[in-house]
């Protein structure tokens, strides 16, 4: 198969573009079809094949951007590999005249680069020139040497291609190992002969021998360059993604007070993606129902056994049927570094479920669904927090509160999630108020940001308002409200 | 008739022969489209592949299909998708009218049939030998979709707002779009005549389609267009519109898409402003006009309300 779209589509995978295997054949074929000459119309039409949403298309475009600029600096498309390799050859021109220790003193001459501009692939052989002069060259004897000395840009690209590949670059994960595996590379490539051939042409006795020596030297320096670049590449189109899922995994089990500032925004991701596939999971549920408009063609076919006497009735109305849910969220001082994430989490959920209203309180309850729905994420919380986490705690004033403002709302189709520690200060806990919720809704569910341990310690009125809940669950990790969730979500349908 | 087959066969495949014809194509069908557009169309007629458009209301989803019809000269089959959609709507139904009628006229002719038949099994194998007639072709009444597959010269299929149907009707379209089949269980499998039928799904995403579907079609996204692209959308369709009036509108509208409103302005809504200055003999933008205009751009009175207030600020913006 096409080798280079296969590294493409690995590095949209690693990028989180999901590519299957069919998209993966139909890409080759839309290559087959439309070739890699024109980049724009390529693009575009990958762009078709490949991603499949809004978001995905954006991914894609940079990663196409990316991938493909990298195959111009390899040298595979014959343009970009002429002013590249013109560039980068004056680069080390310049490192050439600088650190000339141990060689000759090479006066350089700027008018060579038009002319080295016009040549492909033989650029090493007019910084010959203004040299020891176009005087015979012996052979190099290492591999490498030959390989740099043969000045084909396309065979050295492969060779280091294939080198990463024995090296296996493509498994790189964190930026710390970019000079070892650019070690490894060179390596593979038969760096270590090379060394040994260019420390013994110094001391060689005749010219051509020195001659090749520095040659070999700059070559070196200038595929070190290479090397590194493409090492960097490599990283940016593989690892950078394998890092990202390797931190989201640990960030799913750490306690959610221990997560530092600078991991909330992919927090922030974690959550809704886990909201979203909790909610198309759950809401694919569905009920027939046992009413609505009759189903002629079904009942007429069905009832066909039966000579055509209609007593077998289908009906035509399927409900589906997405559970109604009350959140409220103690957001309090002492559970204030949990706070912001049940509120990124109702905020997620409230985004992909239909029918959630959310509350918060500290000591007075206040509804946040319309603050949720009008605000950007960020925004929502931080206008939470401030409006409502002022007061000190009082789970019996919020209880009360929520009595008032939606009883009559709650029906036996209702789940209330709260979350809380429990801690009251001593007050007045109300769990008659409670037990009335327990009563009529379908599920009251308590969630206890500290350990088992903890509860009924102190202020805690866990054990009035556990006695009261269908279900209590420790909850401060992400695992822990994913598992939660989704129970409540299997149970509501 | 194959004669006249092969030709717009060939006509068809002249035009869809590369991304810029068919460009240009549209552009004479009165539709202006992106290169992007261009070449979905020219995928999925390469590749024989659904297109699965997605965007916003408004932008031209499902005129694409309809501009593509007309284009190829290919009669359009459309299925509106709404929730409750089932089978027996989209693809196939019985007859059962006819069937139940058929039965009972046929009871008498029964006794002529088995007359000779010895005993149960004997009447019961005479009967087999009759096969299944009465779920043969002849009482199947086909919907859309095997109308698409049925139509000999081919054609374009739209499944419009397919997100409108339910998460079980995907599944039901999977085959179809896949293999350009459909089985019907007492019959077999229905395959497409001779041309497979051009298929555009659209989507307004009201939901997520499921990655089954995704997978097997063309995704193309169509965005709020370009101002250059609007204009020459607006020039194509309301060519009698000032030019000066057109370059206002279209900066006005795209000003407006910059702002935070409940629902943006589509290519539909800037055509129908479009239409409504023309109607009033506007020469240029002035706020009193866009005050009094602004409900056929915006649909809700909230936005309304809120760009009310800054018609002056906005109409003094793009004068210049």
């Amino acid at each position: 198969m096409d080798r280079t779209i296969s590294n493409f589509i690995r590095a949209l995978r690693n990028a989180e573009v999901r590519v299957s295997t069919a998209e993966t054949l139909d890409a080759v074929s839309t290559v087959e079809l439309v070739g890699y000459r024109d980049r724009a119309h390529l693009k575009r039409s990958l762009a078709l094949v490949l991603p499949k949403t809004a978001d995905e298309k954006e991914t894609f475009d940079a990663c196409f951007d990316q991938f493909f600029s990298f195959q111009d600096v390899r040298g595979e498309t014959s343009q970009g590999d002429a002013d590249g390799e013109a560039e980068s050859d004056q680069q080390e021109g310049g490192e050439g005249e600088g650190s000339s220790a141990g060689g000759e003193q090479r006066p350089r001459q700027r008018g060579g680069k038009s002319k080295r501009k016009s040549k492909q692939n033989n650029l090493f052989q007019e910084e010959e020139e203004p040299d020891l002069g176009p005087g015979p060259i012996t052979d190099p004897n290492s591999s490498l040497g030959k390989l740099l000395m043969a000045n084909s840009r396309v065979e050295l690209s492969m060779a280091m291609a294939a080198a990463g590949e024995a090296t296996q670059v493509r498994e790189i994960k964190i930026f710390t190992q970019k000079g070892l595996y650019a070690r490894r590379i060179m390596d593979e490539m038969g760096l270590p002969d090379l060394n040994q051939e260019i420390s013994d042409l110094r001391q060689a006795p005749t010219v051509p021998a020195r001659r090749l020596g520095q040659q070999l030297r700059q070559r070196r320096d200038f595929l070190r360059e290479q090397v590194r670049d493409y090492v960097e590449q490599q990283f940016l189109l593989n690892a950078d993604v394998s890092g990202k899922r390797l931190r989201e995994e640990l960030l799913r089990k750490v306690k959610l007070s221990n997560v530092e500032h600078r991991n909330f925004r992919l927090i922030q991701e974690i959550v809704y993606k886990m909201a979203k596939k909790l909610s198309t999971l759950h809401s694919r549920r569905k009920k027939v129902f046992k009413r609505g408009q009759l189903n002629i063609s079904r009942t007429l076919r069905k009832n066909m056994s039966y000579d055509g006497n209609i007593f077998d009735l289908y009906w035509k109305s399927v409900k589906i049927d997405r559970p109604k849910v009350f959140a409220i969220c103690d957001v309090s001082g002492s559970v204030a570094n949990y706070a912001r994430f049940m509120l990124m989490f109702l905020y997620s959920l409230d985004e992909v479920m239909p029918k959630v209203r959310s509350f918060a309180f500290s000591s007075d309850l206040a509804e946040v669904t319309e603050l949720f729905n009008r605000n950007k994420i960020e925004d929502a919380i931080a206008k939470t927090l401030h409006d409502y986490s002022g007061g000190s705690t009082d789970y019996g004033q919020a209880l009360l509160d929520f009595k008032k403002l939606c009883m009559d709302d709650v029906d036996n189709r209702t789940t209330i999630i709260i979350l809380g520690d429990a801690r009251n200060n001593f007050g007045e806990a109300h769990a008659d108020v409670l037990k009335e919720l327990y009563d009529r809704s379908k599920r009251v569910i308590w969630l206890n940001p500290e350990a088992r341990l903890a509860w009924n310690t102190g202020d805690s009125e866990m054990r009035k308002y556990g006695a009261y809940s269908h279900q209590v669950e420790e909850c401060n990790s992400l695992m822990h409200l994913e598992r939660v969730v989704s129970n409540l979500l299997r149970q509501a349908s | 008739m194959a004669e006249q087959q092969a030709e717009t066969v060939a006509e068809i495949d002249k035009i869809a022969a590369s991304v810029s014809s068919l460009r240009q194509s549209f552009e004479a069908h009165r539709y202006i489209c992106s290169d992007q557009i261009a070449t979905a169309v020219f995928l999925a007629y390469q590749l024989r592949k659904p297109i699965l458009i997605e965007g916003p209301p408004g932008v031209g989803k499902t005129e694409l299909a309809k501009t593509a019809a007309e284009m190829f000269a290919l009669p359009l089959i459309r299925l509106q998708c709404y929730e409750g959609l089932d089978e027996s709507k989209a693809i196939y139904e019985w007859k059962y009218g006819k069937q139940l009628l058929y039965t009972q006229i046929l009871k008498q002719a029964l006794d002529e049939v088995l007359a000779g038949a010895q005993g149960f099994t004997a009447s019961v194998q005479k009967l087999h030998a009759f096969g299944d007639i009465f779920f043969s072709e002849e009482f199947l009444e086909p919907r859309p979709l095997l109308k698409a597959l049925k139509e000999e010269d081919g054609c374009v299929l739209l499944i419009d707002e397919i997100d409108k149907a339910d998460h079980e009707f995907e599944s039901l379209l999977l085959e179809i779009l896949s293999d350009f089949q459909v089985s019907i269980p007492e019959i077999g499998t229905v395959k497409a005549v001779s041309e497979p039928p051009l298929v555009f799904l659209t989507s307004n995403n009201t939901r997520e389609i499921s990655d089954a579907l995704k997978r097997r079609c063309l995704h193309l996204y169509i965005p709020f267009p370009e101002p250059d692209i609007e204009q020459r959308i607006i020039a194509a369709r309301v060519p009698e519109i000032p030019p000066e009036l057109q370059r206002q509108l279209v900066a006005f509208i795209q000003e407006l898409r910059t702002l935070d409103l409940k629902k943006m302005p589509a290519i539909s809504e800037t055509i129908d402003w479009a239409r409504t200055l023309v109607l009033l003999h506007a020469e240029s933008l002035d706020p009193k006009l866009v005050s009094d205009t602004l409900n056929v751009i915006l649909k809700f009175q909230e936005d309304i309300d809120s760009v009310a207030s800054e018609v002056n600020a906005l109409t003094a913006k793009i004068a210049k």
